[in-house]
């Protein structure tokens, strides 16, 4: 007997290679949304910056406008600058 | 010499007094009576003038009374005792009412003659209440007449108004239906007689003779009435039985008020306004009576025939309600017949009774009883535009339908289904879903003027606004009275639907889900439209990969496509493990390589045990092309290696339990791939010869995977919810050592319950969530309090 596939369609999940499971900003899940979103993976992706530490785009984008002087991580209080 | 003289006179003013009054004469007076002459007149100006007037009637009266004690009414009550069941009724009662009239006839001159020496003296009396002798006299006839009533008289009396009755009907219903000639019926259906011998005629004659003789002495009433009474009684409801047979697509009201004012009235009528004799004093009067009798009557039977029909329709609702749209007129009558009677309360009970009956019972289907119980709303709609009557009888139901397990999967099936669906349409009609604890608006003070007060058996918690609006789906949901749990299953629904498709095609689904969301409101819906998004996004990265060369997709030697699902947004998956063929798992982490590129900083994990694969399969003799799951693709995959292989072998290679395998390996048996040749031992069938065909059948398993769901149900999934306050839950109890359930549930609420992913939590389910944590022995349960048992 000889079997050949000829297709295969699965079903799989994604989710984001990040050092945790939650945002550290809005406590929601990474491979969910932000707060303001509706929905995730494009529309609400991730960042990571250069203490390794990650967020939600929009999360670390508020808080980051609601610092006045200096841009800090939330998590380390090191400089906050995006991971290239 | 004076009181002697005085003596004479009055002697001879008795033989005077005899003459005139022959009652009063007994046999040895004959003397008397004979030698008395002179006029009337003369003699009872004497006796005026003696002052005796008064004295003489009452000697007349009394004597009157005597003799119809002693004779007249015993004569006529021995009519009734003594004939037996063949000559009783017609002649019986015929017989017995002559000779009652006829004896009263013989007192009807001494009543005249006394009623004269009144007119003579001028003087007025009451005598048992009754200013007019005439009066007196049948209320005599009447008092002894019942003061020796035997027990059984009503049977002859009946049997002879029945038969009346019926000779009245048949002669109705000849007048109408003339031109159908009976040859062939030989009795009449009058009098049960040969059409030759039919005595209807004289029947009738009868019978109005009878009933003008008592009409006269006043005794219709009072003799017959009873026996009219029922007997018309049983004639309306039988008519009404009649009448309400099966159809429920016709209205009766209007049939039945006129089968009411001409057969059964004008039967009344000729028996009350029958006969006018000598009895009777003033012909006006008389009529008058009888023309308020007659009113009364009808008034009296017009509510009966109302009560009537109005029980029949609520013995028979259950079907009416089932049949609803097709039964509208029923349920109109109904409702106008519920204005008149006062049987609210009896419609409740019967209701319910046969809901329970014939509805709430493990023998009918979940779907049937929906669709009962949707046609019951709509009916009890119509019924009492109020809703009060709709929410206690449909109470019963709605509380078996929450204790059902299917229910809400019936429900949101039945919403979302293909072709001709009640709650399909409801759906598609779009309106916002209303929930029982909606907040009691203003009251609409534009119209005041048409406000109705509730009804005396409405719920006064609830307000009459949500009664009158909530519509079908609101009331289907309001069973559970949370919009969650619909939403979790059509999610866990729609999951399904979407994974076992596996087609891309989505917009049915989004037609649904649009309908839906205006029902149910955006947020509650948000996953699911993330879940059809998914599939939208899904068939553009697959294309995306599969066009691009740089991925190496098309190198492969079969195409993987893949359903990407945000994990977060759809229901729980079945932790089904399942180790696919190394080849097979190479390529799908070449596609995840593809995927890691286009999406950088995202991969994928597969659900190895979901999907769908197209296999050629080539044999000595043959060669088949199926579409199955993975895991039958797994199983045939292993047998390539290897002839014989055991369910435990499979079950270690492919990391799946064995009796997960030994369910999936039943398929590749229909198939006619493998055999069993031992217990739990399958081997190839290389070549279909005919010994294996002829025993595939007798093996064959039904397949019932189809009906598997590939997702968690929704009992595991809120079992996994409340799990989340299981470490609450000890914390409390470690540091507040002893609580009771409600304290429980308000610390819950006031930490665990306050997060942005919020869950519902009853006390019922909180208690039976505990309750299951006793039983594991993990709590302690004593004397209304929970604690944590000393470890």
């Amino acid at each position: 007997m000889k079997v050949t596939i000829k297709s295969w369609t699965g079903v799989a999940t994604w989710r984001w290679v990040a050092n945790d499971d939650t945002c550290g900003i809005c406590r929601l899940a990474f491979d969910g949304c932000c707060p303001d979103c509706k929905l995730p993976g494009d529309d609400c992706p991730l960042v990571w910056g250069q203490c390794s530490h990650c967020f939600h785009i929009h999360c670390i984008m508020k808080w980051l406008n609601s610092q006045p002087v200096h841009h800090q991580c939330p998590m380390c209080r090191q400089e906050w600058k995006f991971k290239e | 010499m004076g009181d002697v003289e005085n003596q004479q006179d009055l002697n001879d003013l008795w033989k005077y007094v005899c003459h005139l009054f022959p009652i009063l004469c007994h046999e040895n007076d004959d003397e008397n009576r004979q030698d008395c002459t002179g006029d009337e007149l003369n003699i009872m100006q004497r006796i005026v003038s003696e002052g005796q007037e008064a004295l003489v009637e009452e000697l007349v009266l009394n004597e009157i009374e005597t003799k119809l004690r002693r004779d007249i009414v015993p004569t006529f009550w021995h009519h009734f005792s003594d004939s037996d069941v063949t000559i009783r009724g017609l002649e019986g009662f015929k017989g017995a009412v002559d000779s009652l009239y006829d004896s009263l006839s013989t007192l009807v001159p001494l009543l005249q003659t006394l009623e004269l020496l009144r007119q003579t003296a001028q003087s007025a009396r009451e005598v048992y209440g009754q200013l007019s002798l005439m009066e007196t006299f049948k209320v005599m006839v009447r008092a002894s007449l019942h003061s020796q009533l035997p027990l059984n008289y009503q049977a002859i009396t009946e049997d002879f108004y029945r038969i009346s009755f019926r000779v009245f009907c048949n002669s109705e219903n000849k007048e109408t239906d003339q031109n159908e000639s009976a040859e062939d019926i030989v009795q009449c259906a009058g009098c049960s007689l040969e059409i030759e011998f039919c005595q209807c005629q004289s029947i009738i004659e009868a019978f109005h003779d009878i009933n003008g003789k008592l009409q006269e002495l006043d005794l219709l009433e009072r003799l017959a009435g009873d026996v009219l009474t029922t007997m018309i009684h049983k004639r309306i409801e039988n008519h009404v039985q009649e009448t309400c047979k099966g159809s429920f697509d016709v209205s009766h009201i209007g049939s039945l008020e006129v089968w009411l004012d001409t057969v059964v009235m004008g039967w009344l009528s000729r028996i009350y306004s029958s006969g006018s004799f000598g009895f009777r004093e003033s012909e006006n009067k008389a009529s008058l009576s009888t023309g308020e009798t007659l009113s009364k009557m009808k008034q009296t039977l017009r509510h009966f025939l109302y009560e009537t029909y109005t029980r029949t329709r609520i013995d028979q609702l259950f079907n009416i309600i089932i049949e609803y749209p097709d039964s509208e007129p029923a349920v109109e009558d109904l409702r106008i017949c519920l204005l008149k009677t006062d049987l609210r309360q009896h419609l409740t009970l019967k209701l319910q009774r046969a809901l329970e009956t014939r509805l709430l019972h493990p023998g009918v289907n979940t779907p049937d009883i929906l669709t009962a119980y949707v046609a019951a709303i709509r009916a009890l709609r119509t019924l009492d535009p109020s809703g009060v009557l709709l929410d206690t009888v449909t109470q019963p139901v709605r509380q078996y339908l929450r204790w059902r397990d299917d229910t809400v999967r019936c429900v949101v099936t039945s919403l979302t289904e293909e072709g001709p669906s009640e709650l399909a349409e409801e759906l598609s009609r779009g309106e916002a879903l209303q929930l029982d604890d909606l907040t009691p608006s203003e009251e609409d003070t534009k119209n005041w003027e048409t406000w109705n007060p509730d009804p005396v058996d409405a719920d006064p918690s609830k307000t009459s606004q949500s009664r009158r609006t909530s519509d079908i789906i609101s009331m289907l949901v309001n069973v559970y009275g949370s919009k969650d749990l619909f939403v979790n299953e059509y999610r866990t629904l729609l999951a399904d639907r979407l994974l076992s498709s596996l087609n891309y095609n989505t917009d049915k689904e989004i037609r649904y889900l649009e309908l839906l969301k205006l029902r149910f409101g955006e947020s509650q819906l948000h996953y699911c439209e993330v879940m059809l998004k998914d599939i939208y996004d899904s068939k553009r990265i697959n294309t995306h990969l599969h066009s691009d060369t740089n991925f190496n997709l098309d190198n492969q030697e079969f195409a993987i496509t893949a359903m990407i699902l945000s994990a977060q947004f759809w229901p729980h998956f079945n932790k089904e493990t399942l180790e696919l063929p190394e080849f097979v798992q190479e390529h799908l982490n070449t596609y995840t390589k593809a995927f890691e590129t286009l999406k950088g900083n995202r991969t994928l994990s597969w659900k190895p045990q979901l999907g769908s694969v197209n296999l050629d399969i080539e044999l000595k003799d043959r060669k088949i092309n199926l579409t199955v799951s993975p895991i039958h693709a797994t199983i045939i995959w292993h047998f390539q290696t290897k002839n014989q292989r055991s369910i435990e072998e499979l079950s270690q290679i492919m990391h799946a339990p064995a009796t997960l395998v030994r369910r999936k390996i039943t398929y590749w048996q229909s198939q006619g791939l493998l055999h069993e040749i031992g217990p739990d031992l399958f081997e190839l069938v290389e070549e279909s010869g005919p010994r294996v065909k002829g025993h595939i059948p007798s093996e064959i398993v039904c397949d019932d995977e189809e009906t598997e769901s590939a997702m968690a149900s929704a009992q595991e999934q809120r079992e996994e919810e409340l799990q989340v306050f299981w470490s609450y839950i000890v914390g409390m109890l470690t540091n507040l050592d002893s609580m009771p359930l409600e304290r429980i549930l308000q610390m819950l609420k006031m930490f665990a319950l306050q997060g942005p992913t919020t869950i519902e939590v009853g006390l019922q389910e909180l208690r039976h969530f505990l309750d299951r944590k006793v039983a594991e022995e993990k709590l302690l349960f004593y004397g209304g309090v929970y604690r944590l048992p000393k470890s």
